[in-house]
């Protein structure tokens, strides 16, 4: 792993590395690969991947409307929000 | 009189007798919670909502369910309504949510008293509790020593007897390695059994909630309360849940418990390895018979979980933006920039490495050779476990292959060297499958668990063996002496 895959992981993570730091992050991601990289050497290849314990198809219930409204709950917890809406910087000029 | 260290069954006694009220004993988990501050136990106090819930308690008078006026404490990765929620995160550090975790409703609707929200490992990721933002929490049983993770806070609030009981969750032993570090008992219910409903996912196909508390009768106690189908929860399971206090007194003759010939236990500390033998005489002296089963999959748990938890992180924790809720940047320049520098801001080093390393699993080219691949591992896992327990009852190991550490003495230089710590533990998560750490002694004065793993939906197997050898002796009693805290 070179320091250019790093920068484009945490790209795609949308996170920044202390310059300080991207070492010993290249050096942990390393470590931890080679771990999971052992995994390798397992031969698997009839076996069909297991996404969750339970295997079942989700239960489905009716669509039943609620007045369950926690709108303005929501927007409270947003840093920046107005009576509607979340509040971004601006993205179109 | 005080009321530290006794058991919700103790406490229910006591109230039902008159003895005490369920005002004075949440008062007296509120002063203990404030006499042992140092422990780090809590991040956030229920102090007003608390007392005033237990006035009412009181004032209807009825004591129809064991929980009516036991103080308990939650982990703080349960959404808890109007009540702060941080999962000990920088970034959620303001968040008030605006509902509760179905867990956490039930058991107040069975009339405990929440006294606050515990201190964990940030974004229950961790082994030691020393990833929160909110400071380490010390072992009760050894101070500037881990209480084990990442429900630590949990496991030490109820170890110093502040709580009888608390809520953790385990992705990869969470529950049962800080209830072995800390001498107490913590069960992982079956995948499915408990609502994941307002927990703050980690992983989703691993996470399970569950209870910590001074004895197993007691974890039967909190789970009956906690169990049950959700329509909340596309992965709630809707089956029967049986009453797991009614029959956790049957003799242990015949059961077969399987020693897992794979864990190689002359590895470990010939202390912990004493223990171990202890134990095994014991349930045999109960009349159970061991049997030598072979998981050949097992030892590839560790990096079967180290590619799917965090590639399930990733994707969970991409919901933290800065937009909707939690920690947002200041001084930004466009969208893109406040989502990189909040995160960047918010998230602790061991939450980043996790969600870099789920992020390159998943990313284009290596998604089949790493988390593809360890998904197939995952069904070998599971299928050696549905192979052993066609010949024995339950599984018998030690939770952790040694007892509390030094603050600061694993993980620092080799974050593989503390993702080791949950070898023992991994395992049930892949498959799924119900585990209890229940204490069995102690190595240089600190605490020794040992695990016990079982069938889909066995949890009452388990807290029957459990149950009965703590009818057979004193483990589970013993106190951590607080007074350097």
């Amino acid at each position: 792993m070179d320091q250019e895959t790093v920068s484009t992981i945490c790209y795609l993570a949308r996170l920044e590395i202390d310059k300080n730091k991207s070492e010993k992050i290249k050096q942990d991601l390393e470590t931890i690969i080679e771990l999971i990289g052992s995994l390798q050497t397992i031969d698997t290849s009839s076996i069909e991947p297991l996404y969750s314990p339970l295997e079942m198809t989700a239960l489905t219930h009716e669509d039943i409307e609620n007045s369950d409204n926690k709108k303005n709950q929501f927007l409270e917890n947003a840093a920046s929000s107005n009576e509607d809406y979340f509040l971004v910087p601006r993205v179109v000029e | 009189m005080s009321v530290q260290f006794k058991s919700i069954t103790e406490l229910r006694a006591m109230l039902d007798d008159k003895l005490i009220s369920a005002s004075e004993l949440t008062e007296e988990s509120f002063q203990l919670a404030k006499k042992y501050k140092e422990l780090n136990c809590f991040v956030t106090m229920n102090e007003e909502l608390g007392k005033k819930n237990a006035n009412t308690i009181d004032l209807d008078n009825k004591s129809n369910s064991m929980l009516a006026g036991i103080p308990l404490a939650q982990k703080d990765l349960f959404c808890t309504e109007g009540l702060r929620t941080t999962c000990s995160s920088k970034i959620l550090a303001n968040f008030i949510p605006p509902y509760s975790a179905t867990a956490v409703k039930k058991l107040e609707d069975a009339g405990s008293i929440t006294i606050g929200k515990t201190n964990m490992d940030e974004f229950a990721m961790g082994s030691s509790n020393e990833t929160s933002f909110f400071g380490n929490v010390h072992n009760p049983w050894k101070k500037g020593y881990v209480p084990g993770g990442s429900s630590g806070g949990s496991a030490a609030a109820v170890s110093a007897g502040i709580v009888p009981a608390a809520t953790g969750t385990d992705t990869g032993g969470s529950i049962r390695q800080p209830a072995a570090h800390c001498g107490i008992t913590g069960l992982k219910p079956t995948y499915g059994r408990v609502s994941r409903w307002g927990m703050i996912a980690f992983a989703s196909s691993l996470d399970q909630a569950g209870p910590l508390a001074r004895t197993a009768e007691d974890c039967a106690i909190l789970l009956n309360a906690m169990s049950g189908h959700d329509s909340k929860d596309t992965t709630s399971l809707n089956s029967t849940v049986p009453d797991f206090s009614e029959n956790i007194n049957q003799p242990l003759d015949g059961l077969k418990i399987g020693i897992i010939k794979e864990f190689n236990l002359d590895d470990l500390d010939k202390e912990v390895q004493a223990r171990f033998e202890d134990s095994k005489r014991a349930y045999e002296k109960l009349g159970a018979q061991f049997i030598e089963v072979s998981l050949p999959n097992i030892s590839a748990s560790v990096p079967t979980y180290y590619s799917i938890a965090p590639a399930e992180c990733s994707s969970n924790l991409s919901r933290f933006d800065g937009v909707r809720i939690g920690y947002r940047a200041e001084d930004t320049d466009d969208l893109n920039d406040l989502y990189i520098k909040s995160r960047s801001e918010g998230f602790g080093d061991e939450v980043k490495r996790r969600i870099l390393i789920g992020t390159y699993a998943l990313s284009a080219g290596y998604y089949d050779a790493y988390y593809k691949k360890a998904q197939q591992v995952r069904r070998l896992i599971k299928n050696d476990f549905d192979n052993v327990f066609k010949s024995v009852d339950i599984l018998m190991t030690p939770t952790s292959p040694n007892t509390a550490f030094k603050f600061g003495s694993k993980g620092s230089q080799n974050p593989v060297e503390l993702y080791l710590e949950d070898l023992f533990t991994i395992s049930s998560n892949l498959a799924g499958l119900p585990a209890i750490s229940i204490p069995h002694g102690q190595v240089n004065s600190l605490p020794v668990g040992l695990q016990l793993i079982g069938n889909f939906l066995r949890e009452d197997q388990l807290l029957n063996a459990a149950h009965v050898f703590q009818q057979n002796s004193d483990f589970h009693l013993a106190q951590p002496n607080l007074e350097n805290f």
